[in-house]
């Protein structure tokens, strides 16, 4: 278990989580904390459990007995089909839903320059609200001070990076909004790798910052 | 209009060698997850069979229950048969030692739910299933199945007793499918409202504050 890991969803998402009401690309940045968290996959046990408590209370409805032999059927001729080819799991300590989107046969995520110390990776998540990106900050890389123009989820997945705030392990989750100015900087003794979703793109604070603004555009795809 | 009736031994219920051995002395006993045990291990049709009866039924009022943009009722049927396909073909990963089986074919009703509407939307971008998001890795201390009975056996109770405006909120939330912000919307409420009564409804059931990290809690 993680010890380090201070940062988590707060309860509203874990809420949306489990009820499945989660937009997709929030989906993706919790799903990857439960990875590394205990006491959230613990919560959501709980959660899941409500939802099924509400399910079996409901009043049943009328189904008519055709529809099992119509699932019978379905389901012997699933099996009667040759095996899909099941992906090998990477053992990198990625999440695994990190690991389907970074193996996407449709579209391979390709890292990407992105300033002298950061290189992204953008992945296809089939909606349109936010870029969902791996970020690499090098060894002791200096990111440059930015502000939020919209909300912005990440998760460390690997190493860690500290801001003005606090230093993140793997694992936690931020949430970052307008006004919310930090220059997270990687830490000393390796690289930091992060999994982020962006709903606009971050506005640097410094003066010349609209001479980087072209590299920092988002793509959501 | 609610059966709040707890699920009862059926004296048809497996023989108990179908038990799965969990940690030592704790068994998980409940007639439905030993159906399900029976169904993954030894492709057990009655044992489906008798799921099928129990689940379909309960599926189906849930499909229904959907007010998701883009559901509609003739999607329900077509609902149970997915999760019931998926119930027959996932059995075999079905861990007792995680999940009561009621919870675990709600989640399966669940995922599948976000994954046709997800169909019918234009993401067939998504390399992922739903379920992808709860591949969780193996607990290395599991909750004890004791304490997980614990607290579906007060869950139970608890949400009985809720107040009217609480218990409807987690019925939007859950069955429904109604995010955070859209039950505000409807309800007229301010989101910050419906997040506290989702919460007070939570806590009142003690999901969200658990012994095990009360101490933490009181350190803040």
């Amino acid at each position: 278990m993680n010890n380090k890991l201070t940062q988590h969803p707060d309860n509203a998402m874990l809420v949306e989580f489990s009820a499945g009401t989660l937009p997709t690309a929030a989906s993706i940045c919790v799903s990857a904390h439960l990875h590394f968290c205990q006491k959230c996959r613990a919560e959501l046990l709980r959660l899941d459990q409500v939802g099924s408590q509400l399910m079996t209370e409901a009043e049943p409805a009328d189904v008519d007995d055709s529809l099992f032999d119509s699932v019978m059927a379905k389901i012997e001729k699933a099996e009667a089909a040759p095996p899909e080819n099941i992906d090998q799991e990477s053992d990198n300590g990625f999440p695994f839903s990190v690991n389907r989107l970074l193996n996407n046969p449709a579209h391979r995520p390709i890292w990407k320059r992105m300033s002298g110390s950061v290189d992204v990776a953008r992945f296809k998540t089939g909606q349109s609200d936010y870029e969902v990106a791996l970020h690499r900050i090098c060894a002791g890389g200096k990111t440059p001070k930015h502000d939020h123009q919209g909300t912005e989820y990440t998760v460390v997945l690997k190493g860690s990076f500290s801001d003005e705030r606090a230093v993140y392990n793997e694992g936690d989750f931020l949430v970052r909004q307008p006004g919310d100015v930090h220059q997270p900087m990687g830490a000393q003794n390796g690289e930091c790798i992060c999994l982020s979703a962006l709903d606009a793109p971050i506005k640097l604070t410094n003066p010349l910052g609209f001479l980087m603004k072209p590299l920092l555009r988002i793509n959501p795809m | 209009m609610l059966r709040r009736t707890i699920d009862t031994r059926d004296k048809n219920a497996p023989a108990q060698n179908r038990v799965a051995v969990l940690n030592s002395s704790e068994k998980r006993s409940d007639q439905w997850s030993l159906l399900l045990i029976a169904v993954g291990e030894k492709r057990d049709r009655q044992a489906f069979a008798k799921l099928f009866k129990h689940f379909a039924p309960l599926l189906k009022s849930f499909a229904q229950a959907s007010r998701h943009e883009g559901w509609f009722p003739g999607l329900s049927e077509d609902l149970v048969q997915e999760v019931m396909i998926k119930v027959w073909q996932k059995a075999a990963g079905y861990k007792p030692e995680k999940a009561s089986a009621t919870t675990w074919i709600y989640t399966v009703a669940r995922n599948c739910r976000i994954d046709m509407l997800r169909r019918k939307s234009n993401t067939q971008h998504l390399p992922l299933e739903n379920e992808d998001f709860w591949h969780e890795p193996d607990e290395e201390t599991p909750i004890s199945l004791l304490r997980q009975k614990r607290s579906e056996d007060k869950l139970q109770n608890s949400l009985s007793q809720l107040p009217r405006e609480q218990d409807e909120i987690l019925r939007k939330v859950y069955l429904e499918g109604k995010s955070h912000a859209e039950a505000s919307n409807e309800l007229g409420l301010p989101l910050g409202t419906v997040k506290s009564r989702v919460r007070l409804a939570l806590q009142k059931m003690q999901i969200l504050v658990t012994p095990e990290y009360q101490d933490e809690l009181h350190h803040e």
